[in-house]
């Protein structure tokens, strides 16, 4: 694990143990040569390009009861305990959709989706779901990340298909998060600077040091992967269900690894497309 | 240019008198246009409005109300397999064409249709592209009015038409282009509902209630034929009526919309609209290359 | 990726021209011998079909319904067998009766169609609606046609790299939640904690769905399934239970290699899209 917190209450992750027997029978019969997977024919087409052959669609998931932390109405501060759980619900996520791509022998995880959904179950309940699909090298020859696990990324066939080309190659979707309550002004301030175009510096504050920290996570878990770079980095921020004073600032993104300096990248043509 | 039809509105002899064309176009569709010769001339529509009552008293179309109302067209009768149950009980049921709903819609789109037509001749085009057509209830009281509008053209080097309607299709642009380079020609649009109401009998009735405890035992699912049967029957009903309109040419780029309407338990009415071009042949087809797979850097 | 027209070299097309010719075709008699088509395709599809020597033939259709008992939403444990069995076999009615309209037809698949499934109380719908499409000049319409939900587009770059549809492969499963006990729903509302028993209900229910999925389409001797559509997630009117169902074309090679398609690599020069098209207008 990173260096983000842990949450005490949590239970343990469990591994694979703690996913049902049907799944080992399903990965069983797709490792004897059946494949799934949710790519478009054109990712699906691409991605033998390279070199690589669809194993299965795999995903983790994991409902997740996250909501509580008190929190001061006058205070801007990260609320960790939040924190900790939005970090631990997508890490048991991406942790069973690795776990399967492990067991089907697959080299990496593409075109991964991390979603959270939330259903009527009950206030803060939510879904984090993630889904994507194994691949495997043809060749045969190994492609996994440093740590001996298979690449995760949320890149397209199309990207994974570019990426290829220069040179580098996925080692794992990499996130940081951050939950920050963003303080109420107090009545004097809001009175005392309505009307003007001001800068409003504790909300400039504490959104930067909200986005930082994501961001900071973030780079920590390509270092733990020894990675050259993150590509594809997108900063989300969502108040889920919360209210708008609390905000969720996630940062994912693609940690890659230079492989060779030999960049196949053919020189694009112009074109003006035809049609609509 | 030849009067107008006596029954246009006023304000559409106007604008038809005035230099300027109106379209419907978009501006990539009207450069489409004119880069195939077609001219736009105006921009054409025609409205109907029908009464359209489900079940309303004193509607001429409320015969629905009796599943022994004849209407020729598609039906089909179920059987109850019980003996005599009780008086409550569904011992038949019937699937059938609803010709009169059917032919009302054909009226109502067919007056609308042809209005627009006469004002594409009054501008002097010979077709009208990028046809829309549309029908919407007014109010609750049943009232539907059909709105089927589009661009007149005329096409480059092609003598002033005689006499006949103009023809019609649903597209433009460069999709219309591409169709004529591809060796059809657009004759006209082609639309037609078709219309089933389903008569439940005692088992779908039954089957679509939970399957209810009176009969006990059954508690694993079942297909509910009779639905199942009205729902395929209304489908390929569109597409014959339809297909009767077509005179031996083919219908392209088609559209299916189907909506249902529950009128009770079980009971239900089913509307399948079927709308498409009607295309000719007029040149052999030249197949092209396969194209060049490309994937896009940006 | 996306395919694009080769310009060079071609003969610039006399487009005025050719409308002039299809205007005046017009005047002369309908239809030219074979069988008039009808199809959902649009012309680029058309085009594409062709270029691979297939052609579409007719639209067609299947539907069916299976119901529900009662009461099956609202108590149980485990699977919710019978809403499993009831859109397994909403899906095998609707897929025999396109079948049927497409070997009427003379198909020897149904490219492009559109899905819809619909779960309620007391019963599951599912409706297909695609274009029949076969080998030109072929009459003979194939005993198990292929059904398949990718478009025609789709299904030509398959064709060019050696890959043929199979069918459509489909699971489904449903299960129920187990409530929690008092206890613990008191004990899990201070706490930032997973929901263990909803969320070993979602893997079973995708469990089931998946292993179905995967021996439709084995049953189809397809040796994969591509651009699977997965839905899951609670049932609107049944909270408790949990539904998630899984479809996607099955698909083997045709040949017995895959042929490399080799896509070149291009910077489109132009940044406007067709916001709409005049069938939006109104």
């Amino acid at each position: 694990m990173t260096d983000a917190p842990q949450d005490p209450s949590a239970a343990p992750e469990d591994l694979p143990k703690d996913l049902p027997e049907a799944t080992s029978r399903r990965l069983a019969e797709l490792e004897h040569g059946l494949f799934t997977s949710d790519l478009s024919v054109n990712e699906f087409l691409l991605i033998k390009e390279v070199g690589f052959h669809p194993l299965g669609l795999v995903m983790g998931s994991s409902i997740y009861h996250t909501g509580i932390q008190t929190r001061k109405w006058g205070q801007s501060q990260e609320l960790t305990k939040l924190t900790e759980a939005m970090y631990n619900a997508r890490e048991l996520a991406m942790t069973r959709m690795e776990e399967e791509a492990d067991q089907l022998g697959a080299d990496g995880v593409v075109g991964v989706r991390l979603d959270v959904n939330y259903y009527e179950w009950g206030k803060d309940a939510a879904e984090f779901i993630a889904v994507g699909t194994a691949v495997k090298a043809e060749s045969g020859v190994s492609h996994r990340n440093a740590l001996g696990k298979p690449f995760t990324s949320d890149l397209s066939g199309q990207d994974f298909w570019t990426l290829m080309q220069t040179g580098y190659i996925p080692q794992g979707l990499v996130m940081g998060t951050c939950v920050y309550h963003i303080a109420h002004r107090g009545l004097g301030q809001t009175l005392g600077s309505a009307g003007q175009n001001v800068e409003l510096p504790n909300f400039t504050q504490a959104l930067y040091e909200a986005r930082e920290m994501a961001m900071t996570r973030m780079q920590d878990e390509a270092d733990r992967l020894e990675a050259s770079g993150i590509v594809g980095v997108r900063l989300e921020e969502k108040s889920h269900q919360w209210g708008s004073h609390t905000i969720e600032f996630l940062s994912l993104g693609t940690a890659v690894t230079k492989t060779s300096d030999e960049v196949t990248l053919p020189v694009p043509t112009t074109i003006i497309s035809l049609d609509n | 240019m030849p009067d107008a039809p006596a029954d246009l509105p006023e304000a559409a002899s106007r604008r038809f008198e005035s230099r300027a064309f109106t379209s419907g176009l978009t501006v990539p569709d009207f450069a489409a246009c004119l880069q195939s010769g077609l001219r736009p001339v105006g921009f054409v529509q025609g409205f109907c409005v029908m009464q359209w009552s489900w079940y309303g008293m004193g509607s001429p179309y409320n015969r629905g109300l009796s599943p022994y109302g004849g209407g020729g067209g598609y039906s089909e009768t179920y059987q109850c397999p019980h003996g005599y149950v009780s008086a409550e009980h569904r011992s038949w049921g019937r699937n059938y064409e609803q010709s009169w709903v059917e032919q009302a819609w054909s009226q109502g789109f067919g007056l609308a249709y042809g209005r627009m037509l006469e004002e594409a001749t009054a501008v002097g085009a010979h077709g009208v592209i990028g046809v829309i057509d549309t029908s919407d209830r007014l109010s609750d009281l049943g009232v539907v009015e059909f709105h089927v509008r589009g661009t007149a053209v005329t096409v480059d080097g092609v003598p002033a038409p005689r006499g006949g309607q103009p023809w019609t299709t649903y597209l433009a642009g460069q999709r219309l282009t591409k169709l004529v380079e591809a060796g059809y020609a657009p004759v006209s649009v082609a639309a037609a509902v078709a219309s089933v109401r389903v008569w439940a009998y005692c088992i779908t009735e039954y089957l679509l209630g939970g399957g209810g405890s009176a009969w006990g035992g059954q508690q694993s699912s079942a297909e509910v034929t009779q639905v199942a049967a009205a729902r395929t029957a209304a489908r390929q009903l569109a597409r014959e009526h339809v297909r009767a309109q077509l005179g031996g040419d083919s219908l392209h780029g088609a559209e299916m919309v189907v909506s249902e309407r529950e009128v009770g338990e079980g009971d239900q009415e089913i509307q399948c609209l079927l709308r498409g071009n009607r295309v000719r042949r007029f040149k052999e087809f030249d197949p092209v290359a396969v194209p060049h797979p490309t994937v896009r850097l940006s | 990726m996306t395919l694009d027209r080769p310009t060079g070299g071609a003969l610039p097309i006399d487009s005025p021209g050719e409308m002039r010719r299809a205007v005046e075709a017009l005047a002369g008699p309908p239809g030219r011998g074979t069988k008039p088509m009808t199809s959902d395709l649009s012309i680029d599809e058309e085009l594409l079909l062709h270029s691979i020597g297939w052609e579409p033939v007719e639209l067609v259709t299947g539907a069916s319904i299976f119901s529900v008992p009662m009461g099956v939403w609202n108590w149980g444990q485990g699977e919710i067998t019978s809403a499993s069995t009831a859109f397994a076999g909403a899906f095998a009615g609707a897929i025999d009766r396109i079948h049927r309209e497409t070997t009427r037809a003379g198909g020897h698949g149904v490219v492009g169609v559109h899905v819809e499934t619909s779960v309620q109380r007391h019963h599951i719908d599912v409706t297909l609606l695609g274009t029949a499409v076969r080998p030109v000049g072929g009459h003979k319409g194939a005993a198990t046609p292929f059904v398949s939900d990718l478009g025609a587009r789709d299904f030509t770059v398959l064709h060019v790299s050696g890959w043929e549809p199979t069918g459509l492969a489909v699971g489904a499963g449903f299960v129920y939640a187990p409530r929690r006990s008092m206890g613990t729903a008191m004990q899990q509302k201070s706490q930032n904690v997973e929901l263990t028993n909803f969320t070993e209900a979602m893997y079973s229910a995708r469990e089931s769905a998946m292993e179905r999925m995967q021996a439709s389409a084995l049953a189809l001797r397809g040796s994969g399934v591509v651009d699977v559509t997965v839905n899951e997630g609670p049932i609107d009117f049944a909270r408790h239970a949990i539904g998630f169902t899984a479809w996607g074309t099955a698909v083997r090679l045709a040949g017995d290699q895959h042929r490399t398609i080799e896509p070149s690599m291009v910077v489109p020069l132009d940044d406007s899209q067709v916001a709409f098209d005049a069938s939006t207008l109104g």
